[in-house]
């Protein structure tokens, strides 16, 4: 009885975080309105199903033109405790504010905690928008 | 006939031998008021319980209403501000009381044999205040809450092997939201207290049986009983307690950031300060090593503080006798390094953000909102299709009330077609965001200003004219510097001179002259609102 019970209640408090979620491409920008090799940060409307209730979240990607066709797509969660990141015009650096982690423009850690380059998201231009994999 | 009752009740009940147990224990003589700790964190623990069941009756664990929920209960509700207050620096109390109360052990020697088995379930007791702690961050839903939350999931995530299930199932899933609120909920109000009074129940049965451990020297003497004469001390002791926890909580409330915003780069997360130390810890530990920050030393520390009773087994009590010292050290040196990591972390705290600073957008927003020809008054109004914007809670998104501001017959963004085109926009984009602006303070509780004239014309130039690029008080645009103390940095001359042609000071800058466009009487406001931006640093 206490195994029947501890597994009910162990599989109903387990279930919902082993399930995955989709993905799907998202429009994010114009691909010319992008500057060469310059973060944008770009807040996509994110809509999936949060238990039980319906969301949208706002994701902060960084868009980088990074050639002519090409545009790399990255999260801006910092990778070592999920802060976010913000762009630092002056030094030309992706920082975070919680423990001092400095990405470069790729993503690179440059100095600090972080334990990983930023992640990245796919990418393809279409009729000249571009599009995220999130 | 009242003592043929009791005679009754006690015949079926035994409460009297219950009560002699409870207050006729035989305390050693010179038992003082060190030994008041214990008394201190039962007495907290019964205050947090208590104040907890209150915070229950208006809290809702789901996200939007959990915000406004703790809002209702600080703005609304009388004497809830109170209420939340005492639960809040309960919080603070308890951990502070639990720390003075095992280094009272230590320092005494009173975790020595026979009483190892009380020593570690007050370690297990200490650590599930931490828990407490922990899991009642989350609650409020605000940027504090949100943000604290994340670094503690992946502090958890950051754990070999396991990291990232361990991630998983403290969310309940792959992000922070719904499910995450209602299992934090859960231990906070259900797992954990069961837990805890397991334990106190198990701590305090311990104590009795083993008995106080007394002062170090023992005194010659018999015993005295517990009542009245160490009762007096632990109530005054209590009394002493509760009434600095009412102080504070009066003096300063509970505070609630605003909403969870997870897409908000300006906000700065920091832990309270009994996770400080930790948080510091972690900038020591780059890259693969940041394990060692996250587990292996405080792991160590827990592993440390568990096993102490077998370390130091001698008989003697005394702290700095020559077999205790090299323990005595140890503990003083872990204390030393959590005192110094948590200064430092208080050091490197950013100035927190005043929730009743208005910025010029939100008291841009509010002119909007409340003047006579505003066109949102068509249907936010009291008695109208749609609450007023005084009491209006957001629910969408940014994008969407953007949208909404512009065309708001529209029922959503990009519904419009070619044949039902958009009507030209009720209010321009930066008209709307100083209404987004106001509306966001409103719900953070903060009531609008009295201003001058020239403050309120001052705001309206700087939400149409400056707020695409310039940020004050966490609104407006994020390509040129934040405004928000601007006259700590420049005199009003000095403003003068850039907003009028600021290659005069920065040859290369992207910013136009406003010399020009700008007439002299709103460039002069705009000056001396800026000119008086300096608090906060």
């Amino acid at each position: 009885m206490a195994a029947a019970v501890a597994f009910v209640v162990g599989a109903t408090t387990l279930a919902p975080s082993f399930t995955r979620r989709d993905t799907g491409w998202l429009r994010a920008a114009a691909l010319d309105a992008l500057p060469d090799n310059q973060p944008v940060p770009v807040t996509l409307r994110v809509t999936r199903q949060d238990g039980y209730s319906q969301v949208v979240d706002r994701t902060v990607v960084y868009l980088v033109r990074t050639g002519d066709q090409e545009v790399r797509a990255m999260h801006s969660t910092c990778t070592h405790l999920g802060c976010r990141t913000a762009y630092d015009r002056k030094s030309k650096q992706i920082l975070c504010p919680c423990h001092g982690g400095v990405f470069d423009v790729q993503g690179n850690v440059v100095s600090g905690p972080p334990p990983a380059p930023l992640a990245t998201l796919a990418t393809r231009v279409e009729n000249g928008d571009v599009m995220v994999q999130i | 006939m009242t003592g043929r009752l009791l005679e009754w009740l006690d015949h079926r009940t035994g409460y009297r031998s219950l009560r002699r147990h409870l207050l006729e224990e035989p305390l050693p003589k010179g038992t003082g008021w060190a030994f008041t700790t214990g008394s201190a964190v039962m007495f907290l623990l019964g205050i947090q319980l208590v104040t907890g069941i209150g915070l229950t009756m208006y809290y809702v664990p789901a996200p939007l209403l959990a915000y406004d929920s703790v809002r209702y209960i600080t703005d609304t509700l009388a004497y809830g501000w109170l209420l939340r207050g005492l639960h809040y620096w309960g919080s603070t109390f308890i951990v502070l009381a639990a720390a003075i109360h095992m280094l009272r052990v230590f320092f005494f020697g009173s975790f020595k044999a026979p009483r190892e088995v009380t020593w570690i379930t007050g370690v297990v007791l200490f650590l599930l205040i931490l828990a407490f702690s922990l899991s009642g961050y989350l609650l409020p839903w605000d940027q504090k809450a949100y943000w604290a939350t994340t670094v503690t999931i992946n502090i958890a995530r950051s754990s070999p092997v396991i990291g990232e299930y361990l991630a998983d199932v403290m969310r309940g899933g792959s992000h922070l939201g719904a499910l995450t609120l209602g299992r934090w909920y859960s231990a906070h109000v259900f797992l954990l207290p069961a837990a805890l009074i397991l334990f106190v129940v198990a701590h305090i049965a311990l104590m009795r049986r083993h008995g106080i451990s007394g002062p170090i020297k023992v005194q010659p003497g018999p015993p005295l009983p517990f009542y009245p004469w160490h009762a007096i001390k632990d109530t005054v002791v209590m009394a002493a307690v509760f009434a600095l926890l009412v102080t504070l909580a009066m003096i300063w409330p509970a505070h609630l950031d605003e909403i969870a915003n997870p897409a908000d780069a300006s906000y700065v997360p920091r832990p309270d300060w009994y996770f400080l130390s930790l948080f510091e810890l972690l900038k020591y530990f780059p890259g693969p090593f940041e394990p060692l920050a996250t587990q292996v030393i405080p792991g160590l520390i827990v592993g440390f503080f568990m096993a102490l009773p077998f370390l130091d087994r001698g008989g003697d009590r005394r702290p700095f006798s020559r077999g205790r010292l090299p323990v005595t050290l140890a503990v003083l040196i872990i204390g030393g390094g959590i005192v110094a990591l948590t200064m430092k972390g208080l050091i490197d705290s950013p100035a927190k953000y005043d929730p009743n600073d208005w910025g010029p957008r939100a008291i841009a927003g509010h002119q909007l909102v409340t003047a006579p020809d505003n066109k949102c008054a068509t249907c936010h109004v009291s008695g109208g299709s749609a609450a007023a914007l005084a009491i209006t809670r957001i629910t969408k998104d940014e994008e969407w009330l953007l949208s909404h501001m512009a065309d708001p017959v529209a029922i959503a963004p990009g519904v419009r077609s070619e044949g039902d085109p958009a009507p030209p926009p009720h209010m321009t984009r930066f008209q709307s965001q100083s209404v987004i602006a106001y509306l966001r303070r409103i719900r953070a509780g903060a009531t609008p200003p009295q201003l001058e004239e020239g403050d309120r014309q001052a705001a309206n130039t700087f939400s149409n004219m400056c707020a695409g690029c310039h940020k004050i008080a966490g609104e407006g645009g994020e390509s040129a510097p934040d405004l928000s103390h601007v006259g700590l940095r420049r005199d009003a001359a000095g403003i003068k001179r850039i907003i009028r042609d600021p290659t005069t000071e920065f040859p290369d800058t992207m910013m136009p002259p406003y010399g020009e466009r700008l007439s002299e009487e709103q460039i002069d406001a705009l000056v001396q609102y800026l000119s008086k931006r300096q608090a906060g640093g």
